[in-house]
């Protein structure tokens, strides 16, 4: 409504004030409705953001509707369309990348806010506002969209539904172009070419100018001679397939000239053709490196719980050889190279990025996803700006951080962190526990370690839980060789320690044990009924 | 033999780590020995009041055996330098053969040498806090817990406790004590009779207490300090 009052008031070439302001008010009242922006945003997350849980739905339906209109052009050439199948190519589908196309003109900017804030901004320069060319900077924008090459294919696949003109029917081909903003394969390949731009460009231009001298010379040389060659169309397209080296041999030269100057401009051909294969080549081995990257980034953030690791260190080489590490999905990041690269070496998926970048971090699926950070670089300043990095990208975040020394605890706790690990003072610690009380170290170790003689597990009580009514009293924790630390009650979620036998055992209460790693598991698999 | 704790140190290095160890360890034990090869670390340990201080060169053998450790003395190794640990660890086994090392490791690989050189007790930098995420990552409630144990305010402890003769637990079986009334858990020992090695309650083997184990039970420190006055008495008279 709004553009078309505009366009009537612009055929009239006369604004007046009211409609102005007018608009004004309309504008700004659109730009600050929440629902507006809203709709928007979903709209937008929809069509370009890949960590929306709906785009996967969303492609994969144009991706149906483009393949099914090319699979109509195909099967029209041989047979009788039915009607059905017409209707749905010309109507529906149509209908339905019209509706996208407007769909991303309209979330590529903010028409109604680009007015707004001219509008204030003339007022507050005492400037007389000109709603022409406000209005020209927000169509600016769009216009600056419409002639990206992604938009003008979209656009020439909604040719094909004006029926008048046959020859509109070729740009179905169009709607196969579509896919490329769809399948990601294509789009890095296009990607990785277009980084290449110069040479590739250099080398068309170069291909051009040989292919036309060719064609000039064998013209000019053997136009009267040879009955194949009647005009320059013919020169031209004698000239490339020479130069591709595909050679048909439909039009030979026939006179000794025109060979020599096949035989030139077939070396040509075989240099050219190197040369691009090597570009391609170099342009993809270049980016290779980062396309695997991308692909461990992209494969990550599909799942609902990963760890980002921050830092290749003894500290991380220590995590991995616990026995539960292999259940993690993780990402090990690192600024050093040679770190990275034992990483790989060592097996783990690792990359070389700076997590106190914010684009480093925010690469990850920090919305959809549990994460959790790991800092654990040697260097206390790094690791208190990877905190507050990840905090800022997402308070969901969860930190656990490795300090240097004590007195640096508060500092992280102020910086957000969940977890500060001191691997320094507990060492210490260790060691004087080690040398005064050496038969207290050897229990305290064992349970801080992990050692699978005393593991400390946590044992949920489920719904199928035979546990579910008894009382601890009635629990053998003796003869399954376990040793029932405490408690935690579901009902006020407190912990208790050491735990009186007389406690009833409910849903959702967790026990806390310390046994041998089989004894827990025999504990956890005899106190479940059937059907877990 | 069973290891108690030694009542004489010498410790190599007032570095990152012997600087927290020493501070930690000079209330319990009377004669503490540091010695340093690096004049700052030198004279940062006499600054922090410490007068058993001696700056030698530790790579000479004949300077560590001018030392003149006890039999009992327990060495311990937290030079800066991983490199000069293991070779002041293989030095002293062989002037010392006798006597406990302990030392510190930051890697995998140092741990494995400094036990090749002939270390007792190596601890590993990173193994507990590797642990602990793992805890962090699965096991809220047993982190929750753990970090007890470090926080000052929350007054769970381990406590290790040597049966004295005359014990009311003497010749007791573990099965016959119910350490739940004296609101500690038990949760292993070193039993004379078997040797020098810990024993975990949940490794399953009946024990019978003897007067000279030493047994390790964790609880509130009001509950723990009853118990061990209690286990002194000849007779159990705790109230039911």
């Amino acid at each position: 409504m709004l553009k078309k009052k505009l366009s009537n008031c612009f055929k009239e070439h006369r604004c007046s004030l009211e409609l102005s302001e007018w608009i004004i008010s309309v504008a700004r009242k659109i730009s600050h409705s929440q629902k507006y922006k809203h709709i928007k945003h979903s709209v937008k997350d929809i069509l370009d953001n890949p960590l929306n849980p709906w785009k996967k739905y969303f492609d994969i339906t144009i991706i149906f509707i483009i393949l099914s209109s090319v699979f109509i052009l195909i099967y029209e050439v041989k047979h009788p369309l039915p009607v059905w199948m017409d209707f749905y190519d010309i109507y529906i589908v149509s209908l339905i990348f019209l509706i996208e196309y407007i769909l991303r003109l309209w979330v590529y900017s903010d028409m109604a806010r680009d007015l707004v804030d001219e509008y204030e901004k003339s007022h507050f320069l005492g400037r007389r506002f000109r709603l022409w060319s406000a209005l020209s900077r927000g169509l600016k924008k769009k216009l600056e969209f419409m002639v990206t090459p992604a938009t003008i294919i979209d656009l020439l696949a909604i040719l094909p539904a004006y029926r008048p003109l046959r020859v509109l029917r070729i740009f179905v081909l169009f709607r196969f172009l579509k896919l490329l903003r769809y399948t990601r394969s294509i789009n890095q390949f296009v990607e990785v070419l277009s980084n290449k731009k110069f040479e590739l460009l250099t080398l068309l231009f170069l291909l051009i100018f040989i292919m036309m001298t060719g064609a000039i010379a064998i013209y000019v040389l053997e136009d009267t001679h040879n009955p194949n060659i009647n005009n320059m169309f013919d020169a031209l397209y004698w000239s490339l397939v020479t130069i591709s080296t595909v050679g048909y041999g439909d039009i030979s030269p026939v006179t000794e000239m025109g060979r020599v100057i096949s035989m030139i401009i077939i070396l040509f051909g075989i240099a050219m053709i190197s040369f691009a294969t090597s570009v391609i080549v170099s342009a993809f081995s270049e980016k290779l490196h980062k396309l695997k990257e991308e692909r461990i980034i992209d494969d990550i953030n599909k799942s609902e719980e990963f760890l980002i690791i921050c830092g290749y260190g003894q500290m991380t080489k220590m995590f991995f050889r616990h026995s539960d590490a292999s259940r993690y999905r993780y990402i090990i990041l690192d600024k050093n190279p040679k770190r990275v690269e034992e990483a790989i070496k060592d097996g783990y998926d690792a990359i070389e990025d700076d997590a106190s970048r914010y684009e480093t971090l925010s690469r990850f699926n920090t919305e959809n996803s549990k994460v959790t950070v790991l800092c654990m670089t040697h260097d206390d300043v790094e690791n208190i700006y990877i905190t507050l990095n990840a905090k800022h990208i997402s308070p969901k975040i969860k930190v656990v951080v490795r300090a240097g020394d004590e007195s640096i605890v508060n500092k992280y706790k102020r910086a957000g962190a969940d977890h500060v690990l001191l691997p320094n003072e507990t060492a210490s610690t260790m060691m004087s526990v080690a040398i005064t009380r050496p038969t207290m170290y050897k229990a305290i170790d064992a349970i801080l370690t992990g050692k699978n003689k005393a593991i400390l597990d946590e044992v949920l009580i489920h719904g199928y839980s035979n546990l579910i009514g008894k009382y601890i009293k009635d629990i053998e924790f003796r003869h399954f060789k376990l040793v029932l630390i405490g408690i935690q009650k579901n009902s006020d979620m407190e912990f208790i320690f050491n735990p009186s036998p007389d406690i009833l055992i409910e849903h959702k209460d967790i026990l806390l044990i310390m046994g041998d790693k089989r004894s827990i598991q025999y504990f956890k698999e005899v106190n479940c009924k059937d059907k877990c | 033999m069973i290891e108690s704790g030694s009542r004489s140190v010498i410790i190599f290095g007032y570095g990152k780590f012997g600087r927290n160890i020493t501070l930690s360890l000079k209330d319990d034990i009377e004669n503490i020995l540091l010695i340093e090869s690096n004049r700052d670390n030198y004279n940062k340990a006499l600054q922090d009041g410490f007068t058993n201080v001696k700056l030698i060169d530790v790579t000479d053998d004949n300077q560590l055996e001018k030392i003149q450790a006890d039999k009992d003395a327990s060495f311990v190794c937290v030079m800066d330098d991983d490199h000069l640990n293991v070779f002041i660890v293989l030095s002293l086994k062989s002037v010392y053969p006798d006597n406990r090392i302990l030392a510190i490791s930051d890697s995998i690989h140092a741990t494995s040498k400094l036990k090749m050189a002939g270390a007792d007790k190596v601890i590993d930098l990173y193994a507990i806090s590797a642990n602990r995420i793992h805890n962090i990552l699965n096991k809220p409630i047993a982190t929750r817990f753990l970090e007890g144990f470090a926080d000052k305010s929350h007054d769970l402890a381990f406590r290790e406790l040597h049966i004295p003769k005359g014990s009311f637990l003497h010749g007791k079986k573990l099965e016959e004590i119910d350490f739940y009334r004296y609101g500690v858990i038990f949760l292993g020992m070193i039993d004379t009779e078997l040797g020098n090695s810990f024993i975990f309650v949940t490794s399953g083997v009946e024990h019978k207490l003897d007067s000279g184990d030493i047994i390790v039970c964790i609880g509130h420190e009001s509950d723990l300090k009853r118990f061990e006055k209690l286990i002194l008495e000849e007779r159990e008279d705790y109230p039911i």
